[in-house]
């Protein structure tokens, strides 16, 4: 236990700045899903055709790709194109390709909408964008919380890919690694590793129950 | 397929007394002809209930009415203005009309303040203060000022439907739709709907009702519009509905309903 104890004590700061690193990919990453996922649900579930396509194939295309090689994609290929840093990079890859899976999971919550809740909305004179802003969504939210936290808890064990690539983010992963090349103390590098990313899961998994409990629809 | 369509004079209302006109509407879903050549006009301040056996077409005669469902031929008017052919102007057609639903409909994750708020503040431009009083005082009306801050979940099915009616009242429409409104309903909870109905067709609100509650069409209604199989078979005040139907079909009607 002693040696675990003293490579914490040792590299502390270390594995305290890649735990915050962590953290703001993770919020970053998560809010370009929910806002490119809610806008792609959207699109899936309007009553124009064309907007319908272009969710689909983008869902397709973003759910279809290893999270590995759209990360290669981001920092490799579009560097050469446009002008991006591996922050940009890293979580627009991550956060893409979440999205596509949030926008399948809220698209199920619209279905699960009854239909009479569309007609009472259109009935007051709502267009159908007010609609689905002010009834169908709210409602779509509330039903797939679950099914969202687990997508958040995979996006943040998703994240530790980026560190794992060869980004330059010396996220909690990236930290256990050189912390092990360091000290030549792998399992206790990668304990601390592994209970920094326990810590963020747990507390995600805590406030997914809690907005479950203080959103849910009472019927 | 024949189109005739009356402009409307600036500033809505049509000259003729009219709020809505039925005008050869023909409406079929696939094969199935749900309403085959209804002509129909109801004027300004009437309550009009329509009656007939299921599938008939009466709750299709009402969504027509609000653009819910479309029509395949002829014209429907409301205040008018042609609702088959308003394009993006049928939201504002349907402002102006209130609906209430068999299954209330009631937007489950608002409160029933909100509930009646949500249109007048995002439709009608109303502020959050003046939707608020606009809602409480409907509430009221309604009998139900306590529960201004529940969830449509903890009221009984008869204080949702009233809710319902004060949300559609709040964008104070010049027409009511109900579509079956008590048949969802318990017993003991019919009666304080088809109060608040009551009292609302006395008030002058006109009103186009389907409801299988024949004492009700009997009492409140100035007219029924008997239907089958997408036809209008009869039409007359109630009165001479019960106990003098023309054709065959109205008699078998009364007959079933009045003596189940």
């Amino acid at each position: 236990m002693g040696e675990f104890w003293e490579v914490f004590q040792r590299h502390l700061p270390e594995f305290r700045s890649g735990f915050y690193i962590t953290c703001r990919l993770v919020a970053m990453s998560f809010v370009i899903a929910m806002g490119v996922g809610t806008i792609i649900a959207a699109f899936r579930v309007a009553p124009a055709r064309a907007l319908q396509r272009i969710g689909t194939v983008y869902v397709e295309f973003f759910r279809n790709i290893p999270l590995l090689v759209l990360i290669f994609i981001f920092f490799f290929g579009f560097p050469e194109v446009f002008n991006i840093g591996p922050w940009v990079a890293g979580t627009l890859a991550l956060g893409l390709y979440t999205s596509a899976y949030i926008a399948e999971t809220l698209r199920s919550g619209v279905f699960a909408v009854g239909k009479g809740q569309i007609d009472a909305s259109l009935s007051l004179g709502f267009t159908y964008r007010q609609t689905l802003q002010k009834v169908v969504l709210p409602q779509s939210f509330r039903t797939v919380i679950p099914p969202l936290g687990n997508l958040i808890i995979a996006m943040i064990k998703n994240s530790a890919i980026l560190g794992a690539s060869a980004l330059a983010i010396p996220d909690l992963l990236k930290t256990g690694r050189i912390t092990a090349a360091l000290t030549a103390n792998a399992h206790a590098s990668f304990f601390w590793a592994a209970l920094g990313y326990l810590i963020l899961t747990v507390t995600a998994t805590f406030i997914v129950r809690h907005l479950e409990k203080r959103l849910a629809i009472r019927r | 397929m024949v189109f005739k369509y009356t402009p409307a004079p600036m500033g809505g209302s049509s000259s003729n007394g009219n709020l809505v006109e039925f005008d050869h509407v023909k409406k079929a879903f696939g094969a199935n002809v749900v309403l085959d050549d209804i002509n129909l006009d109801i004027r300004n301040g009437e309550a009009i209930v329509i009656a007939g056996p299921s599938g008939s077409g009466k709750s299709t005669m009402l969504r027509c009415i609000n653009g819910l469902e479309t029509i395949d031929s002829g014209d429907l008017r409301f205040d008018g203005r042609s609702v088959a052919k308003a394009g993006k102007g049928i939201y504002q057609l349907r402002a102006n009309m209130g609906m209430v639903f068999q299954s209330f409909n009631l937007f489950p994750h608002k409160t029933v303040l909100d509930n009646i708020t949500l249109g007048p503040t995002e439709v009608k431009g109303l502020s959050e203060q003046e939707a608020k009083e606009r809602a409480t005082s409907l509430l009221e009306r309604v009998g139900i000022p306590e529960k201004a801050d529940s969830y449509p979940a903890d009221l009984s099915g008869g204080q949702q439907q009233r809710v319902a009616i004060a949300r559609a009242l709040a964008m104070e429409p010049k027409l009511m739709l109900f579509d079956e409104p008590t048949s969802a309903l318990d017993p003991e909870m019919i009666r304080e709907v088809l109060d608040v109905m009551r009292d609302l067709a006395k008030s002058g609100m006109t009103m186009v009702v389907v409801t299988h509650e024949m004492g009700f069409a009997r009492e409140v209604c100035d007219r029924i519009v008997f239907i089958d199989e997408g036809k209008i078979v009869e039409e007359g005040p109630p009165d001479e509905f019960f106990t003098n139907a023309q054709s065959q079909r109205a008699k078998d009607f009364v007959d079933k309903i009045l003596h189940h």
